[in-house]
């Protein structure tokens, strides 16, 4: 650097502006092969989020799979939810989506619009895969417009998962039919009680929101857009400020620390709107115990619950779609892998998996109870379309719901900015 | 990068001059030798073209259009450009970069300067402190810090602790959309060291003799850094406040690591870059995000032309005096 004392100008200049320049976007290129080797092997791709536990399950499935299936290899991998979506958009993008992978309602239109997901259908008819011997009605949440997009795993329905310490405590008894001011009431009694708040902020969940709707005979999507208007979501918004601000829904900020953890098995509250299988994952998760009670309701009947479920789905562009095919079937038939994943992703779809696996611990059983009375109850209702950017719009949902509870922006400003993004998403 | 890049930017010139001085006889080893230099900077220029340029020119290409990743692109003119400023979380997190950057460089660049000042006089254990101050910079980016940032300031950690004790509670600053962007100001400055380094550098080529003989005339400590110290590192000073502050307007890792991926809560962590990754590849809206990247490049170029603008008026450099 120069002779002088100094540092030359001409060196700063040349390095600051090369800095300056240096900032750019770099790209990273994807390629793979067909994934059929010499010997006739076939290799395949599946992907799927969650997390080491189910991992372990899903490898020994898998080792089931390449025994009876020596020729076809399957290649895993796996992510949390959100990094699962971010890089499955990539990989399409790309032309280069896994074979097979997990998928959810939410997803189905977005992709078979922009042509991903391979219509099963033609599976079926080739012989290679059973869409028989399902439980009443499940293979239903993976079919648009004719064409079978997913294949169930197992279904779920949205439910209440209590600690049930902290409700015992509080005296606090969940009935079935029980209304939504019973339940606030409830979150009152629990906090006063207990100091702990009653729910962990049940109004920025849309699959909640969407059965609170589907009770008032409306829904969160229709075929194509928002089934609700600006009016509904300021009320329910702000009811729902008004109870973080009155310390009986789990304080956002404290939501934010939890993360990724849920605040329920964090301690720092009693309830949660959630899945049902989710149980599984709490309890594993917190040191207390948890279980399920009903979804309130309006009238004292109707929850508005339906079915939902995990699905496998194979991609449009496989060069193998009779092995995806295969795979699929085999996971979602074989007793054996039932026994394994359990009820992990939901109650096992399959009548074969489903009669297989005989839950022994109690968050099994209870959860198995739990999709039993409901169903015989009589409240599950059909499943409303999600349109394409239903994921969007939940995030966002989730997002700007929590931004309110912080008490950063106004309910006026939140709803407007939710409808605004929503159309974004739907038009994306 | 900086440094990397100007080493390759300063070796040309010099091929340069040694070309032109060879005798015109020896052309055809000229050339040859021309295409050997060339051979050695492929890789290089291959990377940059494929992984830098032509990028670029797509990510240009793609500011003017609506594209979701999956459809063709659709040309949209300035559409993207006018659609920021109508959304509300642009504006935020321009807001949000712009408070990180005014309040984060300038407290870094003083702690950096504060210690090199006291590193470049002579002690035992100076190699030791220096190597140790500089640590923090090596690994400050990574993830796991991330993580670590994450736990020190969440509620009834370290810092929550330390601040009640003294009196005034706050809670966790990770969910506090008040508080959460000073957790990452903080992961900053403490990533003082490689200012630090420049300026121990800058600081030892000041002249002895200007100090003796100032002190000679009775100038006190502060007058001597005031009247000396200060304009003669005042070149490096302008290259570290340059260097950080470009370095600020890129802070992507440590927000979305220390949100928990989320850049929140409330937005309030939603740096630039992090929005710009958002609109790319969780909402697929490529033409928005490429737009967004433009825009920053802009924001970037300007405040560099300003610097640039402003150093005839605090930085001397050696030629100046002559």
């Amino acid at each position: 650097m120069g002779t002088g004392t100094n540092v030359e100008r001409r060196t700063v200049l040349k390095a600051a502006g090369v800095s300056a320049v240096t900032l750019g976007l770099a790209a990273t290129a994807c390629g793979g092969n067909g994934g059929t080797s010499a010997d006739g092997t076939v290799t395949i791709r599946y992907s799927w989020w969650g997390a080491e536990e189910r991992a372990k399950k899903i490898n020994q499935s898998i080792a089931l799979f390449e025994k009876k299936y020596p020729k076809i290899k399957v290649k895993t991998d796996f992510q949390t939810y959100q990094s699962f979506w971010e890089k499955f958009q990539t990989q399409a993008a790309g032309g280069n989506p896994p074979d097979v992978f997990q998928n959810a309602v939410g997803f189905l239109r977005k992709y078979d619009r922009r042509g991903i997901l391979l219509d099963l259908n033609s599976q079926v008819k080739a012989g290679n895969l059973s869409l028989d011997h399902f439980r009443a009605g499940v293979t239903k949440v993976g079919e648009v417009d004719g064409k079978q997009l997913g294949v169930p795993v197992g279904s779920n329905t949205m439910a209440l998962v209590i600690d049930k310490k902290v409700f015992e405590r509080a005296g606090v008894d969940p009935a079935t039919g029980w209304t939504w001011d019973d339940y606030f009431k409830a979150l009152k009694t629990i906090h006063d009680k207990t100091k702990v708040p009653g729910d962990t902020g049940y109004f920025a969940i849309m699959y909640l929101y969407d059965l609170y709707l589907r009770q008032n005979g409306k829904a969160f999507f229709t075929k194509d857009g928002l089934g609700f208007d600006k009016s509904d979501l300021t009320e329910w918004w702000t009811d729902g400020y008004g109870r973080v601000k009155a310390g009986i829904v789990t304080d956002p900020k404290i939501v934010a620390q939890d993360q990724p953890k849920s605040s329920l098995s964090a301690g720092h509250g009693a309830s949660e709107f959630t899945w049902d299988n989710f149980t599984v994952r709490y309890s594993a998760e917190g040191s207390s115990t948890y279980g399920l009670a009903p979804i309130p309701t309006m009238d004292g009947k109707h929850t508005g619950q339906y079915l939902a479920s995990l699905m496998l789905s194979a991609s449009a562009h496989t060069s193998h779609p009779k092995e995806a095919a295969q795979f699929i079937d085999f996971m979602v038939h074989d007793p054996a892998v039932g026994t394994i994943m359990g009820y992990d992703r939901g109650i096992l779809a399959s009548t074969e998996q489903y009669a297989a696996f005989k839950p022994t611990d109690t968050v099994s059983k209870e959860i198995a109870q739990y999709e039993d009375t409901t169903a015989k109850s009589g409240v599950l209702g059909t499943i409303t379309p999600h349109p394409s950017g239903a994921d969007t719009v939940e995030a966002a949902f989730l997002r700007i719901g929590g931004d309110l509870g912080q008490g950063k922006t106004k309910v006026t400003d939140a709803v407007k900015q939710f409808f605004t993004e929503s159309q974004a998403a739907f038009q994306a | 990068m900086g440094t990397a890049v100007t080493l390759v930017k300063d070796s040309v010139p010099t091929t340069r001059k040694a070309r032109s001085a060879a005798p015109v006889t020896k052309g055809r080893r000229g050339r040859r030798e021309n295409l050997a230099g060339y051979l050695f900077m492929s890789p290089w220029i291959a990377g940059f073209l494929l992984l830098t340029a032509g990028p670029m020119v797509a990510s240009l290409y793609f500011a003017f259009t609506d594209y979701n990743l999956f459809n063709s692109p659709k040309w949209v003119g300035f559409d993207n450009f006018t659609a920021m400023f109508d959304d509300p979380r642009w504006r935020k997190s321009v807001e949000v970069t712009a408070k990180y950057v005014v309040i984060g460089t300038p407290l870094k660049l003083l702690l950096a300067l504060g210690v090199a000042l006291l590193l470049a006089q002579s002690r035992r254990g100076q190699a030791f402190y220096r190597a140790a101050f500089y640590a923090p910079s090596l690994i400050g980016a990574s993830v796991s810090i991330g993580f670590v940032w994450r736990s020190l300031f969440s509620d009834g950690a370290v810092v929550d602790r330390t601040q009640s004790f003294l009196g005034f509670h706050v809670g966790g600053w990770v969910g506090n959309a008040d508080w959460v962007l000073y957790c990452l100001v903080a992961l900053t400055v403490w990533q003082f060291g490689a200012p630090m380094v420049i300026f121990l550098a800058g600081l030892k080529q000041v002249p002895r003799e200007l100090y003796e003989a100032a002190e000679m005339d009775g100038a006190g400590p502060f007058r001597r850094f005031w009247s000396i110290t200060l304009p003669m590192i005042s070149p490096v000073l302008f290259f570290n406040v340059l260097l950080e502050t470009i370095h600020s307007f890129q802070i992507f890792g440590s927000a979305y690591v220390v949100s928990n991926t989320y850049c929140g809560p409330a937005d309030a962590t939603l740096v630039y870059t992090c929005y710009l990754y958002q609109k790319g590849f969780k909402d697929a809206q490529m033409g928005f995000a490429a737009a967004m990247a433009w825009m920053l490049l802009l924001a970037v170029a300007l405040v560099t032309a300003v610097l640039f603008w402003s150093q005839k008026k605090w930085v001397h450099y050696e030629e100046d005096a002559r």
